[in-house]
């Protein structure tokens, strides 16, 4: 059989052509994505990475709600400008938590991923209320609000702690008992300063790049 | 080290990869290269148009079979050369962690040198070169004024001053690199409890009022006596071992209005230094003692 009378077979029985073209566009998934779904090593935290805690969940969710990836980024790639910049480059692994990932796209801001421990909580609660308090030029929105609403209030947390266990996390049943108690008296604010504190905490600086 | 795809997957990768490359190889040979059936053109069944316009079978044009040839060959090419076959990781044992350790090593060797000679060259030395104040001027904008200020004059009272001759945790150089190296956590507590109410008044006035000559006398000084000396001394000149700053001066950190110096003392401060250690190398730390250390 030859390449042209495969051709003419295929144009003039539709079923036939329906399924080579199944065939082929199907190939590029079963080479790329097939194999990955089964890496082990993407399931594999990397150094101390831990399930984030009830408040540091609650702070992401925030996190999420205010679109701070947006302008900011959770990725420090490979490159030795960003090496330099803000410390060792991400590890899949680190991220094996996050769900969804908040790598980002776009940086209006500086990237965030190895944030933990730059600054103080209370820079981060003056900036977060108001940026230009502290960085006369900045252009990121302020977030007053975050001072007075509660952090119990962002969904329910021990539902979410339970969704995750399902999906794998290795939530301990007191951790989920002890969540809405964790909570008790924060604010949002609080929780998200929480949650930036840890960003890129698991892999240590000394292991640069 | 490089992620690879266990067995099972990387001979999946390559199977698939492998026949597919060979799969478009014979279609495209096959398409342009087998004699086409010569069939009578009665015989085709096909629509004719305006007498003789056919649609006709005619294989694309030569220059798509060159371009995807190409394409075929590139990407062979890239498969051997780089990782993509499932495990093989390519004659070059290109990886993408190995370029950037590369390049990170060859960055530290080239400065090496100049932070060898940063490092050998006294702070006096340091602080009367103009080039090396600059790099360090530059460095503590990137670093450091977030919280400082530009001028490092401090913000919102919250963050200090570092330009005026008054030092909480010590003035000398080593203290100074001390305070960057490992970051400082004051710590005062909150006397709101402790203190009675009934004496609060007297203790602001008097701590607002400290400059070691008449105050003595004033009230105050009793309250103070009790709970306060420990940390901010007798005269309240401080100490540096705890951070704790003289309050006999006009330098406030958190504001010298009443309503701040009691909130000071009710509420207790915690001010947090971060740690620079793991940030900045020996150079830059040395670099930015200098510049803070020298006169104004
Ligand atoms: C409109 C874009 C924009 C949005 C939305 C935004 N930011 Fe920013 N962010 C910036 C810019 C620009 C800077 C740099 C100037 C500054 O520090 O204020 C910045 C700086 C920061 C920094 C300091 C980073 C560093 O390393 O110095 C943090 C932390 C931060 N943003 C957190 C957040 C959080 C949390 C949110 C969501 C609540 C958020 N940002 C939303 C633009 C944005
Ligand atoms: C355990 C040590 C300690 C004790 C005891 C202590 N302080 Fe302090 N105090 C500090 C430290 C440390 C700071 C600096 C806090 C900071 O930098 O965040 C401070 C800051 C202050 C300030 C703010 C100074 C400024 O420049 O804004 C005032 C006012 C003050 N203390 C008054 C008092 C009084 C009054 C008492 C007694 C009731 C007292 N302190 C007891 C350690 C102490
Ligand atoms: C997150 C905000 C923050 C950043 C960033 C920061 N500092 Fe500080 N720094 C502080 C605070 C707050 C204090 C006061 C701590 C206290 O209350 O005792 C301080 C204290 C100091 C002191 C001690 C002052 C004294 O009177 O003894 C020095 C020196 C200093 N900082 C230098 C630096 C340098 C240099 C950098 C940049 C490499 C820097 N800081 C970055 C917040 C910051």
């Amino acid at each position: 059989m030859t390449g042209m009378s495969l051709h003419k077979k295929l144009e003039e029985n539709t079923g036939l052509l329906i399924f080579g073209i199944l065939v082929v566009s199907a190939i590029g998934g079963l080479v790329q994505i097939l194999p990955v779904l089964n890496q082990e090593s993407l399931e594999t935290p990397t150094g101390s990475t831990q399930p984030y805690s009830a408040v540091a969940l609650t702070g992401r969710d925030i996190y999420i709600r205010e679109g701070c990836s947006v302008c900011h980024t959770q990725q420090v790639r490979p490159l030795i400008a960003e090496v330099e910049r803000y410390g060792p480059y991400s590890r899949s692994g680190e991220f094996v938590y996050d769900r969804p990932f908040l790598w980002g796209s776009k940086r209006t801001g500086p990237d965030l991923h190895r944030l933990a421990g730059k600054y103080s909580d209370d820079w981060h609660r003056v900036h977060l209320l108001d940026p230009r308090s502290v960085i006369p030029e900045s252009i990121m929105p302020a977030y007053p609000w975050l001072e007075h609403a509660p952090a119990s209030g962002v969904g329910d947390i021990q539902k979410k702690m339970q969704v995750l266990q399902r999906l794998g996390h290795p939530y301990t049943q007191e951790q989920i008992e002890a969540a809405p108690q964790q909570l008790e008296g924060l604010t949002e604010l609080d929780a998200l300063v929480t949650y930036l504190q840890q960003l890129g905490s698991a892999v240590s600086r000394e292991e640069a790049p | 080290m490089a992620d690879m795809p266990g067995d099972f997957w990387s001979g999946w990768i390559m199977v698939l990869t492998l026949v597919s490359a060979a799969v478009v190889g014979w279609l495209i040979w096959s398409v342009y290269f087998s004699p086409t059936p010569h069939e009578p053109e009665e015989e085709l069944n096909e629509p004719v148009w305006d007498g003789d316009m056919r649609e006709g079978n005619a294989p694309a044009p030569m220059w798509w079979f060159w371009l995807i040839l190409g394409a075929t060959v590139f990407s062979v090419g890239y498969l051997m050369l780089y990782p993509g076959l499932g495990s093989f990781s390519g004659m070059l044992n290109w990886s993408q962690d190995a370029r950037v350790s590369n390049a990170y090593e060859h960055y530290q060797n080239q400065f090496q040198p100049v932070r060898e000679e940063i490092l050998a060259t006294s702070l006096d030395d340091l602080q009367s070169s103009s080039g090396r104040m600059n790099t360090a001027s530059r460095l503590f904008a990137r670093e450091c004024a977030a919280c400082h200020g530009r001028d490092a004059s401090g913000q919102l009272s919250m963050f200090p001053d570092l330009t005026d001759q008054e030092w909480q945790w010590g003035a000398t150089a080593e203290q100074v690199e001390q305070t960057l190296r490992s970051g400082r956590r004051a710590s005062m507590p909150a006397w709101s409890g402790v203190v009675e109410e009934s004496q609060l008044e007297p203790l602001v006035d008097y701590v607002m009022a400290m400059d070691g000559s008449d105050s003595d006398q004033m009230p105050g000084r009793a309250v103070y006596m009790t709970y306060c000396v420990a940390c901010h001394g007798a005269q309240g000149e401080g100490n540096v071992l705890f951070g704790a700053p003289s309050l006999r001066d006009d330098d406030w950190l958190y504001g010298g209005d009443r309503a701040s110096v009691l909130a000071s003392i009710t509420a207790g401060r915690t001010g947090v230094m971060p740690a620079f250690n793991d940030r900045l190398n020996d150079a830059q730390i040395r670099l930015l003692v200098a510049w803070l250390t020298r006169e104004q």
